[in-house]
């Protein structure tokens, strides 16, 4: 599966980067909102791991792109230290469909990936 | 006047002139050389800079995934055994390490952890830590705290009562996360305020937990340090501490206005028996504030026995006071706000305007 990580901070990216390579998947970074947005348009990963403080564009922004984008739906996961009850709603409410709080152990991260497999990546 | 340079209505030598010019021009080529070699300087700094945080991004993501027990390779510290030995590295490397921590949960926080140690990096928290400038010392209890460095209790333990606040605060908290609630007992030896902020810090770290050493609250309850005292009676509050309540009548009388205010709302909580007839005796010497609180506990816990009590204070000459004690007699009497229309003039002021807020209360 083709994952594009958003995150600004290099530390994280590489952690999650490493963790899901364990898994077999193919990692896109992204440092920055706008080039999230370019990449998933030129890519169309399989699912995208977004942070919501991230520089040029939000993750909000990230979700809010790519639900107007249509087509094929990608499955979207916020990876953020906001646990605030409002911007947790807004994620889900612009079309996240799952949220993760920091602090984060990237084993939970990888068990929630595999649930967005589609079933023929793993047969 | 031949031979002169004239500048408005100032004469000057041209050779003198020159020499100006020539001093000018070589404080101008100074000035350019100074700013070309510091842009130099900045950008190789932040050349090194990039190049560090990558070398410091590999290493530690390297180290993050090691199983339990598995030894830290020896090689990630032969390979940069003459950057480990820069200051700047090695700061960088701390910083790196508690971001990460911050983020990260579960078994990867230990070979973080492990990794500080191995490269000696408490060394430098402590060298911090024993700084005279505040803001570094704080920095270097941050850092141990950051990455549970518990071997330093000591010297941690005696910056708890610094002179300086951040120096204080930052030590405090330090103890509360190596030690949850045990890590108070630097109460026992604060002289100086534990500020409001760092109070709701505490109760919000030690929210989670259930202490089993509560009786040393009582002793806290009867510090000298009136902070020490509000922040035990708010302890006592939150972990529904029974056994205080005769400590926190006493404190009723207590000089401090905040103690008494903290010692009513822990009564507000749990009242005892005869407290009704404890706060109506103590309630006239008392002010504004005190008395509102008092009649809104009689409001919260009191019964029909205290009314002729509310029916004196509906002719307090404050009309606060008039509004808190027609909202209690309101909620305790069986005829409700009907009571005291029938009662008082319901056309006179301010009964009109109070009446009306009682019934918008109710209706709320």
């Amino acid at each position: 599966m083709t994952i594009l990580v958003a995150e600004d901070e290099m530390i994280m990216l590489k952690t999650i980067e490493l963790r899901l390579k364990k898994d077999g998947h193919t990692i896109i970074l992204c440092q920055d909102g706008r080039e999230a947005i370019k990449k998933i348009e030129e890519l169309t990963p399989d699912l995208i791991i977004t942070d919501i403080m991230m520089p040029y564009a939000s993750g909000l922004e990230i979700i809010g792109a790519v639900k107007m984008k249509g087509g094929r739906k990608i499955p979207i996961i916020v990876l953020s230290a906001m646990g605030q009850e409002n911007v947790v709603l807004e994620a889900f409410q612009l079309g996240a469909d799952d949220y993760i709080t920091k602090p984060f152990s990237p084993n939970e991260l990888s068990v929630r990936v595999k649930r967005y497999i589609p079933e023929r990546i793993q047969l | 006047m031949r031979g002169f340079i004239y500048f408005s209505f100032i004469a000057i030598e041209p050779y003198f002139f020159l020499r100006i010019m020539f001093a000018f021009l070589i404080l101008l080529a100074v000035l350019f050389a100074f700013i070309l070699a510091y842009t130099f300087y900045k950008r190789r700094m932040a050349g090194n800079k990039k190049i560090w945080q990558e070398k410091i991004t590999n290493l530690i993501s390297e180290i993050i995934f090691l199983n339990e027990g598995e030894p830290l390779p020896a090689a990630l510290i032969s390979d940069n055994k003459k950057l480990l030995l820069k200051p700047g590295f090695r700061q960088d490397i701390i910083d790196e390490l508690i971001h990460a921590k911050k983020n990260l949960s579960g078994s990867f926080t230990i070979n973080l952890v492990k990794f500080y140690e191995l490269l000696e990096l408490d060394q430098d928290s402590v060298r911090k830590l024993n700084h005279p400038k505040w803001h570094i010392k704080s920095k270097g209890i941050h850092e141990l705290s950051s990455m549970k460095q518990k071997k330093y209790l000591k010297e941690i333990f005696r910056l708890t009562n610094n002179e300086n606040n951040f120096v204080r605060n930052e030590a405090q908290s330090a103890l509360v996360s190596f030690y949850g609630f045990s890590g108070l007992r630097f109460l026992n030896v604060a002289t100086y305020p534990i500020s409001e902020w760092q109070q709701i810090l505490f109760l919000n770290k030690l929210n989670e937990v259930q202490p089993k050493e509560l009786e040393v609250i009582g002793k806290w309850l009867q510090s000298s340090n009136d902070s020490v005292v509000v922040f035990s009676l708010k302890l006592a509050t939150n972990y529904n501490c029974y056994q205080f309540y005769d400590v926190v009548i006493e404190c009723l009388h207590h000089s401090s206005l905040q103690v008494k205010i903290n010692a009513l709302e822990y009564l507000k909580k749990m009242p005892g028996e005869n407290l009704h007839d404890h706060i109506m005796g103590y309630y006239d010497g008392e002010n504004k504030t005190l008395k509102l609180l008092i009649l809104d506990i009689l409001k919260e816990t009191g019964s029909e026995k205290e009314l002729d009590f509310l029916l004196k204070q509906l002719h307090h000459s404050d009309d606060g006071i008039k509004a808190a004690a027609a909202q209690t007699i309101s909620s305790l009497h069986p005829l409700g706000s009907s009571f005291l229309q029938s009662h008082l003039f319901a056309d006179e002021y301010p009964w009109k305007a109070i009446f009306l807020q009682i019934q918008n209360d109710h209706a709320a």
